[in-house]
């Protein structure tokens, strides 16, 4: 695999009022890896994936993404980018259908290219016979389907995706798995955002852990286990020693008495 | 019955009125003091009219004037808890009306050890608080005290019991509708199949203009007096409508009949009791409703070039605009903005009906029906266009909108839909009142300026004021500051841009009825030629400088996602 980035970080950092959410966060993914980021609750990850995206303006450092300076070009940088966030909220009010042909004009495809991306991926997702429906009359699930497919039908160069298989049927998530490696093979980037610790393991090439928005560790799965001195140790027992909440049996005693 | 139970759910209710204040969203400060000091205001103001009110009749020295005050004393009395049923189900209902996705207020968390009673009752209870209890309160210490001078007490204490009777009537009405209501509703979107949507909006709409239509000719031009006296004579002709047994009770106490008196008060404590039963058994059989599935399309996919992309609009600006119109055909919540040009038809035209009306009032209805209509929806709908999306903004965040196309797109169908508006309205007030083509054509003129010109003002306030929380009772699109602003500013920009030709209308109005007022430069042809052009560069100038600053504000709204989200 060629290094090349797609996403450079540099001295980025983040404040809240009185948190920080990141603090000055150095990373880089390349063209065709994918990036697990994973970290406990309140760790920076959204934040992370929405500075990307220029969604939110870092206070300082700077935010490089596929040769574009996010500050310069959030407009450019969003027209290269597939994101699924965290807890999406879509129009409601529209069918399937309609949210993903809007998607396709909102990100400049010919109706030829919609038509036949829509068609393939409804297919594939087994979302055939509702895509007439108001998406309000959806389960979770299959309205996750729906991002999925407006994050990845305009072949995006960078897949951003907070959360990607929450509510997917297992059938489905396989697709999306081996969908998202195929991309990868393709030199589509993609950053991952979970705490389902073996999709990570499973899935991603290099694993950055964040913990109160620092960057604790990067690096395959191999040089997290030099690094947490775990050789035998699977990524939940590395990711629970590393960010220092390993021993939960006290907690598990006391909340049983 | 748990009354611990009940007396949670009824606090969860409450909180769902509380409002989020200051400037931070992710910020929540209760105001309790506000909450039970609107009661204690109410209580206190009831007070001080009663008092009064006493005062004044004790204060009396002619015993014809004394009586008669005496008689209107006792119908007040007498009619005052059908009236306050009346506006007790106006108010209840309206709010349950108000709420966004009935299926959230209607369904409890079924998961949880309540069982439908004590969630019925604890609805029923929350019904009744805010203005139909704020109401209660002022007239109950109004009365008591008032009935002292009177030398009523008796009586006004009757009056305040069936004053809360008829309330809790009222409430108990809400709740078992409310439930019928959010059924039938599904039940009709399940039948009408691709046609729910239209069947939706239209039913809607006509749910309203038949509520203002009702609404405007009982209160237009009544007095309170009249309306005391056909409520005191009428309940006694209907005297066998359940929900005017309250009123009956005290009038047959009056009239000292009483074995009918006791009979009313338990009468209409058993009625309570049934529409109580009513509402759990509704709420058991529907009460954890799913709403049916609207099928809008087969779904077989044809993409359209479409009507916008001939106008110039690019595919993104085309898509954000076709989004925006199915928004307001399909979110129900929405719909309360195709009720304004009707309400401003139907009002005047009641008033029409109803009383004598000057030789001018023709040129006064075209004016008011072809600009005001257009410019409120262009004023209104600009403001909230933004926040309409709710917590859906991430969908403009995350895609490559930049804040001119955003602008443009919003802009375009607030104007649009607006300009629609005032044509209708326009073409309306025309066939009714027959203006010259020249007066006919400087009116539309003006309209089209004044609505080209507050879509700009108002969507620039929408864009700065954007309140993206989808919070009960209904999303708020625009935080209240923002929204008074933007409501006094296109005041403003709205008479600055009608300024050139207000002159000649005011001279068309009363230059006949009051020739003092005549102002003959303006009253001239030609001045009509005139007026438009300098209207028209007002109009130019205000959305120029306008659409500079809702451009700032959209791209400052692009980059500052998370603090906008909520």
């Amino acid at each position: 695999m060629t290094y090349l980035p797609a996403v450079k970080l540099t001295q980025v950092s983040k404040r809240y009022a009185d948190v920080t959410a990141v603090d000055y966060l150095n990373l880089d993914v390349g063209k065709g890896e994918i990036l697990g980021l994973l970290g406990p609750n309140g760790s920076g990850k959204s934040t992370t994936l929405k500075m990307i995206l220029g969604l939110v303006k870092p206070d300082s450092g700077s935010v490089n993404v596929l040769g574009i300076n996010v500050e310069d070009d959030a407009v450019a940088v969003k027209r290269k980018v597939g994101y699924v966030p965290e807890s999406p909220r879509v129009y409601e009010f529209l069918t399937g259908l309609e949210f993903l042909d809007f998607t396709g004009d909102v990100y400049g495809m010919g109706p030829a290219e919609k038509k036949g991306r829509i068609e393939e991926f409804l297919r594939a997702l087994d979302l055939e016979g509702r895509q007439g429906d108001m998406i309000s009359s959806y389960s979770e699930g299959m309205k996750q389907k729906v991002i999925i497919i407006s994050a990845i039908m305009h072949r995006p160069e960078l897949l951003l995706l907070d959360e990607p298989l929450s509510g997917l049927d297992p059938k489905s998530a396989r697709i999306v798995k081996d969908l998202l490696r195929q991309l990868a093979s393709q030199g589509v980037a993609a950053i991952m955002s979970t705490h389902v610790l073996e999709i990570a393991q499973a899935m991603c090439d290099r694993i950055a852990i964040m913990y109160e928005g620092r960057l604790l560790a990067l690096g395959t799965m191999e040089e997290l286990r030099r690094k947490a001195r775990m050789p035998e140790s699977g990524l939940e027992d590395i990711f629970l020693k590393l960010t220092g909440t390993g021993d939960t049996r006290p907690i598990v005693e006391a909340l049983l008495k | 019955m748990n009354w611990k139970n009940v007396l949670l759910l009824v606090g969860v209710e409450v909180k769902s009125y509380r409002t989020v204040r200051g400037s931070s969203f992710r910020r929540f400060r209760e105001n309790r003091l506000l909450t039970y000091a609107l009661y204690a205001v109410a209580c206190i103001v009831g007070v001080l009219i009663g008092w009064a009110v006493g005062s004044f009749y004790s204060g009396l020295s002619d015993l014809s004037q004394k009586n008669l005050l005496f008689q209107g004393a006792t119908y007040f009395f007498i009619s005052l808890p059908t009236l306050a049923l009346l506006y007790g189900l106006v108010f209840t209902q309206m709010s349950q009306i108000q709420r966004i996705g009935a299926k959230v207020s209607v369904q409890p968390l079924y998961w949880f050890p309540f069982s439908w009673e004590e969630h019925t009752l604890a609805s029923v209870m929350a019904n009744a608080l805010g203005a139909p209890l704020m109401i209660t309160v002022f007239a109950c210490s109004g009365i008591l005290v008032a009935s002292v001078f009177f030398g009523l007490f008796p009586l006004a204490v009757l009056t305040v019991l069936a004053l809360l009777t008829s309330i809790i009537l009222a409430s108990a009405t809400t709740e078992a509708f409310k439930t019928l209501q959010v059924r039938l509703q599904g039940a009709v979107t399940k039948a009408a199949g691709r046609a729910a949507i239209w069947v939706r909006l239209i039913v809607s709409i006509l749910v309203f203009i038949v509520f203002y239509g009702v609404y405007f000719s009982i209160y237009s031009n009544v007095s309170p007096v009249s309306l005391i006296e056909s409520v005191a004579g009428g309940q006694k002709l209907l005297w066998f409508i359940p929900y005017l047994w309250p009123g009956m009770a005290l009038s047959t106490f009056v009239s000292n009949l009483w074995v009918e008196a006791i009979f009313f008060s338990v009468a209409s404590l058993a009625f309570i009791y049934a529409l109580f039963l009513a509402a759990v058994r509704l709420n058991v059989r529907f009460g954890l409703y799913e709403a049916p599935s609207i099928r809008v399309s087969g779904g077989v996919y044809v993409p359209r070039a479409g009507f916008l992309g001939r106008l110039g609009f690019s595919p993104l600006e085309a898509a954000i605009v076709k989004k925006d119109f199915r928004a307001f055909t399909r979110r129900g919540e929405l719909t309360f903005i195709f009720i304004f040009p009707v309400v401003f038809i139907i009002m005047p035209l009641v008033s029409a009906v109803r009383e004598p009306l000057p030789s001018t009032f023709p040129y006064f209805l075209y004016a008011y029906l072809t600009l005001l209509p257009g410019a409120l929806m262009a004023g209104v709908l600009g403001s909230l266009i933004v926040g309409s999306e709710g917590r859906s903004i991430w969908c403009v965040y995350s895609s490559p909108v930049s804040a001119r196309s955003l602008v443009k797109a919003k802009y375009s169908f607030v104007a649009l839909f607006s300009l629609a508006v005032t044509l209708i309205c326009a073409t309306v007030s025309g066939l009714i009142t027959v203006p010259s083509v020249q007066i006919a054509a400087v009116g539309l003129i003006e309209a089209v300026f004044l609505v080209l010109s507050l879509a700009m003002v108002s969507l620039t306030f929408g864009i700065k004021g954007a309140d993206f929380r989808e919070s009960l009772p209904r999303p708020r699109m625009i935080r209240t500051r923002w929204s008074l602003v933007s409501m006094i500013v296109c005041a403003i920009v709205g008479l600055a841009i009608l300024s050139p030709i207000i002159p000649y209308g005011l001279n068309l109005i009363f230059g006949s009825t009051e020739p003092g007022l005549a102002m003959p430069v303006f009253a001239s042809g030609g001045y009509l030629y005139v007026a438009p052009l300098i209207s028209g560069l007002i109009a130019a100038v205000v959305t120029y400088v306008f659409r500079k600053m809702a451009l700032d504000s959209a791209e400052r709204l692009l980059v500052n996602a998370e603090s906008m989200e909520g």
